[in-house]
């Protein structure tokens, strides 16, 4: 699919920025300045449509309406507003996420990262995740190194952390799912398994990233 | 019409109606009196003498000389007749006296009709006529006429005249007595219209009147509009207020961003070489801009209702990934390591959106904002639905025991949350606090292990 996002913005100004920001990000921006110009476009030639609720000629959730009817498109909305009743009704209106003005480019970008990711998080037979493939029909682990022998507890905590990603997880997730939670031990139990499964994975050990304050991450690699 | 002169002119013209009507009653009254009298006078007359005479000679009777005797014949003591004139008929209505008036047929007519008494009042010759059928019945000097004037016309000047002088007097009267009502009314419509222009004087009008009544109306309304208004003025200068303190909150950091901007110029002017990390203190300004915008919004918010005005269901996964990645920019410039993680499956709670998350990106901006480069600031959202936890930790210099329960004091107070806080005690602090008490949630600040500050929100009033 394309990387083509739609932009509807009236203000020319944060529109120009946006469309910036989204070339630098790798993105295709179209950008479209007037509401009644965005009602004649197809939603679904698009990855993902930003949307400003606060648009000349059409009001953004009509807009917002109208795309919904016609695709699953994910929808970003710009609100200047601080107004609860509108982000809450546009959320009811399919839109996927808002970011509230101001923002940083960052911020957005980070945003549209984050809707665009969100379908694919259901995989359940198989994970690759950099070097590492789970394979969670057979309970098999294989890395750089080969097959992993692994045992039950460090194969939970070793799939809870694939499923999720380049995500950071807690400690306490990794307890709930891998271990005894009623156990006071288990927590510091669960740095002896993620040792284990370091010494286990490595060369590919960078992968399983130690996050500060919160727990662990299985990234893509350097 | 002014209301005195209305008064007194209805008056006025009750008064001479009554009068013309009475005026006409009398003059009735007095003719009927006059016709029995004159019957009476007729009777006298023929009886005193008066029939021997007219028998003797009743060509010559009655002489009609103009002395007093025959015009004012006397009547019995105490009593005087009508003056009139008198002529002797026979029974059928012709007299012996040449000198007398032709009988009135109308009167004829009714002495036939068998009535001992005629009368005729006519008003035309102001002139009465009344003929009496004496008791003999018979010879020349049988039925008498008497002729008298009147009666006067009943609206004649002896009527209207007293008419017209009362009535004047009672207009005169009713001006006069009209006089405290009017100052009284006139008393009010001066309070009333000054009403206008000072809202603070009381409208007084003595007595139980209908005019105190009406003053009284008038003093309730008044006092009603002046509530009002004072309400009004209350709420015109907390907002006049609020601008202002905004307008000065907003400025402050305006002038420093301005001042990074100039400094900038500057350096590239004389050819300084500058890095990435220059610009870093214009976009940590602009963004304290903007989120000091978000918490006077909050704040005014917090002021104006006592609960909750918004209460929807709210995925916190997806609130506080949207938070953390607000702060991203501004950490990743600092060298501050920002991490988050949420359950894998999305806890919902009950609440207010903008509140929560303005909430939470003040603790997040905290942790950010008060670390040093190379620190780390961790947000993470723990448990299920029924039992969850949100931790924003970091390793910055945290905040002394002693002060922790003085920024979470229960009241809140807005010009406390718009302060700057320059010993790194936090933005707006007091608005996450009341945001928790507002949700039901319990906030905890406990230090980090090996320093800093860990502020943990979670459901239930208590721990």
């Amino acid at each position: 699919m394309s990387d083509r996002i739609l932009l509807v913005e009236d203000d020319a100004a944060l529109g120009q920025q946006v469309v910036d920001a989204l070339s630098r990000a790798g993105f295709e921006p179209d950008w479209v300045q007037d509401g009644d110009d965005a009602r004649e476009l197809e939603p679904d030639d698009y990855r993902l449509i930003v949307l400003d609720l606060m648009l000349p000629g059409t009001y953004g959730m009509d807009l917002l309406k109208r795309y919904r009817r016609k695709s699953e498109v994910p929808v970003l909305i710009l609100s200047a507003r601080d107004d609860t009743a509108d982000k809450i009704r546009g959320l009811e209106l399919g839109a996927d996420d808002y970011v509230t003005k101001p923002f940083f480019p960052e911020e957005l970008l980070a945003r549209i990262q984050a809707c665009l990711r969100r379908p694919n998080l259901s995989s359940t037979e198989r994970l690759v995740v950099g070097a590492i493939v789970i394979d969670f029909e057979r309970r098999e682990v294989t890395a750089s190194s080969g097959a992993l022998s692994l045992t039950p507890v460090e194969l939970e905590i070793l799939s809870t952390l694939a499923r999720r990603k380049g995500a950071a997880v807690t400690r306490d997730a990794l307890v709930d799912a891998a271990l005894d939670p009623a156990q006071d031990s288990s927590r510091r139990t669960l740095d002896v398994h993620i040792s284990r499964l370091r010494n286990k994975l490595g060369e590919d050990a960078v992968q399983l990233e130690t996050v500060w304050g919160i727990g662990y991450r299985l990234s893509e690699g350097p | 019409m002014k209301l005195r002169t209305r008064l007194a002119l209805t008056l006025g013209v009750a008064a001479v109606s009554l009068l013309i009507i009475m005026g006409w009653a009398q003059s009735r009254w007095h003719s009927r009196m006059r016709v029995d009298a004159l019957a009476e006078a007729a009777v006298h007359r023929m009886d005193s003498g008066g029939r021997a005479r007219c028998e003797a000679n009743p060509e010559g009777w009655p002489a009609h000389r103009r002395d007093r005797e025959a015009r004012r014949p006397p009547g019995p003591p105490g009593h005087r007749f009508p003056a009139h004139r008198l002529f002797a008929y026979d029974a059928s209505f012709v007299s012996r006296n040449p000198a007398s008036p032709a009988f009135p047929t109308e009167l004829a007519r009714q002495l036939d009709a068998g009535d001992d008494i005629a009368a005729s009042r006519s008003e035309d010759h102001r002139r009465t006529e009344v003929a009496v059928r004496m008791p003999w019945q018979e010879g020349p000097c049988a039925v008498v006429l008497l002729r008298a004037k009147g009666p006067p016309r009943w609206f004649s000047a002896a009527v209207l005249l007293p008419a017209f002088v009362v009535a004047l007097v009672v207009i005169v009267v009713a001006l006069f007595a009209a006089g405290p009502i009017v100052r009284r009314v006139g008393q009010l419509t001066e309070s009333v219209r000054k009403l206008g222009s000072d809202a603070e004087e009381p409208i007084e009008v003595d007595g139980h009147d209908e005019v105190a009544e009406l003053g009284a109306a008038f003093e309730h309304s008044r006092q009603t509009i002046q509530a009002q208004l004072a309400s009004l003025r209350d709420r015109e200068a907390a907002l006049r207020n609020y601008i202002a303190n905004t307008t000065h909150d907003v400025m402050l950091p305006l002038s420093v961003l301005q001042g990074h901007l100039v400094s900038l110029q500057q350096r590239i002017e004389a050819g300084e070489p500058l890095d990435a990390m220059a610009i870093v203190p214009s976009i940590e300004e602009s963004q304290y801009l903007g989120s000091l915008l978000h918490n006077l919004n909050a704040a005014a918010r917090l002021e104006s209702t006592e609960g909750l005005a918004h209460r929807d269901t709210i995925d916190l996964n997806r609130l506080v990934e949207r938070v953390v990645d607000r702060h991203r920019p501004i950490a990743s410039r600092r060298q501050i390591a920002l991490e988050v993680a949420v359950p894998e499956r999305p806890v919902e709670v009950q609440g207010d959106l903008t509140l929560l998350e303005q909430a939470l990106s003040n603790l997040v901006q905290n942790a950010v904002r008060y670390n040093r480069a190379g620190g780390h600031v961790a947000v993470a959202l723990r448990g299920d639905r029924s039992r969850w936890a949100l931790d924003v930790i970091d390793d910055g210099p945290g905040i002394p025991e002693e002060d922790r329960g003085r920024v979470l004091q229960p009241s809140f107070r807005g010009s406390e949350a718009r302060t700057r806080h320059p010993h790194g005690m936090g933005l707006g602090l007091h608005i996450v606090s009341d945001v928790a008490k507002r949700h039901g949630l319990t906030l905890v600040l406990d230090e980090t292990e090996n320093g800093g500050l860990t502020v943990t929100l979670r459901p239930g009033l208590d721990t």
